[in-house]
């Protein structure tokens, strides 16, 4: 490799620092109005860091709100929703990917359409539908809805990444003895595990960062808020409650931070190389 | 092992008609080489037989067994693959012993098979690593061990060499026959490369848009080419041809390469049209005393050999429809012959000198059916 020069050093490093301070300064922000008493929440000039930082603003939400309920709601929401998205997504892009369907090209394009209508759209419809199944209040109105946003996304990622493995790898396990589904699961997807890891990640950051379908449909049985729809309640029509509101985000954003820690290895690519030549 | 039969078959995709009528019996422990320039139908003949292809009609049995509609794992046959198609999930290991594991063979039984195939095939040092890890000779070796790992009734290989550097496609090409001769497993080798079909089989099928050319040994196709296709495609560098008349004096032809009569022995029994396509090749150019003198316009030195290139006689260059016939692999100016010589003697650029062609050593072919003429 090139060694880099001194100016092209400082220039890489110089872009990533920037990069990150960009994007790290809301996190810091949210952090800070968390810990800061309500009183210096709108102090100019702004402080930096709280005179008296007040750790029990943690403490205080989980002993106030059904916190661990709502956490648990949408870990339920978001694990279902990449579960029923992926399993779709994997099959449709498969198909798509290596069978000469009739009309594949079409209906591959025409599963992005109800992709390109906004979610807004989509919601009084999808109300209409969950109402007639009894599903209005059910956390599976909320994956069901999520995983139409999803699935097609999903399956065009996929059907991206499927196209890159060369298809002697499955034919060379269907002469070892693998039944076509078997090549698919035994060794197709475990080739694919980056493609699949940033599809999961994908699935699971849309539906843990969902407001509106909650909203919607979870509105009037409190057992079953997501976190997003019990932070939003924490904002009163007077008073808000910034720093709990603030506190909660800071937590609720925690399991995805832990989901990405455990997807990334497999987010590297290049696993496939070796398979040819 | 096994025979291997190909019985009326014909694959079509919509109206393209990919192989027409394929007809072939392949002997037991036969290393069968299919060969043909890209397009030809034998990577579509080799898949039809392991299942990846449907069959349009006609019927493929192996050891007797119509395995037409059966999948590829229950065909009994071990593919290799151009690009080897190793599984990059696995270890050298696995990948070798995945064929047996689908088969419910026991661990131990897969350890033992896996072990002495790599002994085989020198990589028992690199059983543990993964195939990015190898390299491109090693993970060609790993393709080879999984198919002899399942001692399976046939050997499918798919241009198995193609990805290989010149020095190591040699090598491997030995290694591979020497390794078939030993299992005696019946192998069918489809290959665009005439030196690896004339080097390792023991029958050839030239191929031509679907078609079977000729069937032959090496030998056979060398010396008696069916048609004009086989006779430019066989030989590096190929046939010349030229076109030229029919003479036939007190029973025996002639034609004329340029000022020159050219004696070609007996009348064959077909010959009767006024004039012919002629093919020699050039190793049988005779450069003497007599001859048709021609000037050289390229000397190609290779040591001791030359291949000297000089100007088919006026008016009896072939045209452009026969050109096409001559191998992709080794276009050249139609216009121009070839003639390759061993000696000590210097040939420079535009010297004249005599080129003899022997009797005997020239091909008689029809102008319209290209077929060779005997």
């Amino acid at each position: 490799m090139k060694k880099r020069s001194l100016l092209g050093n400082f220039a890489l490093y110089g872009t990533v620092t920037a990069v990150c301070v960009v994007l790290l300064f809301p996190i810091y922000w949210m952090f800070l109005t968390a810990l800061s008493p309500r009183t210096q929440l709108r102090s100019y000039p702004p402080n930096f860091w709280p005179r008296d930082p007040q750790w029990n603003v943690f403490s205080d939400l989980l002993a106030a709100q059904p916190f661990g309920l709502w956490m648990w709601n949408t870990i339920m929401v978001a694990t279902a929703t990449m579960i029923l998205s992926l399993t779709i997504g994997v099959l449709a892009a498969y198909a798509l990917s290596r069978h000469r369907l009739r009309g594949g090209q079409p209906l591959g394009l025409f599963i992005l359409t109800s992709k390109m209508l906004p979610a807004t759209l989509l919601v009084i419809p999808l109300f209409a539908i969950f109402k007639s199944l009894g599903l209005v209040g059910s956390l599976w109105s909320v994956v069901i809805a999520q995983a139409t946003l999803i699935v097609p996304f999903a399956t065009w990622m996929l059907k991206g990444y499927f196209d890159t493995i060369p298809a002697e790898l499955e034919q060379a396990a269907l002469v070892d003895g693998c039944s076509p589904l078997g090549a698919l699961f035994r060794i197709v997807l475990p080739v694919a595990s980056p493609g699949l890891a940033a599809t999961a990640l994908y699935a699971f950051v849309i539906s843990w960062s969902d407001f509106l379908y909650a909203r919607t449909f979870l509105a009037t049985s409190e057992s079953k808020w997501t976190l997003n729809v019990g932070i939003a309640t924490l904002k009163g029509e007077f008073v808000t409650d910034w720093n709990t509101i603030m506190a909660a985000s800071l937590m609720a954003a925690v399991p995805i931070i832990g989901v990405y820690l455990f997807l990334e290895r497999y987010l590297v690519g290049g696993l496939s190389a070796g398979a040819e030549k | 092992m096994a025979t291997i039969d190909f019985k009326n078959v014909q694959k079509r995709y919509g109206q393209f008609k990919a192989i027409h009528d394929f007809n072939l019996h392949v002997g037991e422990g036969e290393l069968c080489v299919f060969v043909g320039p890209s397009g030809c139908g034998k990577s579509t003949i080799l898949k039809m037989l392991a299942g990846l292809e449907e069959t349009t009609s006609g019927s493929i049995e192996i050891g007797g067994r119509d395995v037409t509609d059966l999948g590829p794992g229950k065909r009994d046959i071990a593919m290799v693959f151009q690009n080897y198609a190793l599984y990059p999930h696995m270890s050298v290991r696995s990948n070798i012993g995945f064929g047996l594991k689908m088969r419910g063979v026991p661990k131990a039984d897969i350890d033992k098979a896996v072990n002495e195939a790599a002994e085989i095939l020198e990589l028992t040092d690199y059983l543990d690593r993964r195939p990015r890890a190898l390299s491109g000779g090693q993970r060609q070796r790993v393709a080879l061990g999984r198919a002899i790992v399942r001692e399976p009734s046939a050997f499918l290989m798919d241009e198995p060499l193609s990805n290989l550097d010149a020095k190591l496609r040699t090598q491997t090409r030995s290694e591979i026959v020497k390794l078939q001769k030993r299992l005696g497993v019946t192998t069918i080798y489809v290959t665009h490369d005439q030196v690896e079909a004339l080097t390792m089989a023991t029958r050839i099928v030239v191929m031509r848009g679907g078609v079977i050319q000729q069937v032959g040994s090496p030998d056979e196709l060398f010396s008696q080419p069916a048609n004009l296709f086989v006779a430019g495609f066989i030989g590096s560098p190929g046939m010349n041809f030229f076109r030229g008349p029919v003479e036939i004096e007190n029973g025996k032809a002639f034609t004329r390469f340029g000022e020159q009569r050219i004696p070609l022995g007996q009348v064959p029994q077909k010959l009767t049209a006024k004039e012919a396509i002629f093919g020699i090749r050039p190793e049988h150019l005779q450069v003497g005393e007599t001859g048709v003198p021609v000037t050289l316009s390229l000397v190609e030195s290779l040591g001791t050999e030359k291949i000297l290139h000089f100007a088919t006689p006026k008016g009896q260059e072939t045209d452009a429809i026969e050109t096409e016939i001559v191998s992709d692999e080794d276009a050249r100016d139609k216009k121009t012959m070839l003639a390759r010589v061993i000696d000590d003697r210097r040939y420079h650029d535009g010297e004249t000198i005599r080129i003899a062609l022997p009797e005997g050593k020239v091909h008689i072919f029809d102008t319209v059916t290209h077929e060779a003429i005997v």
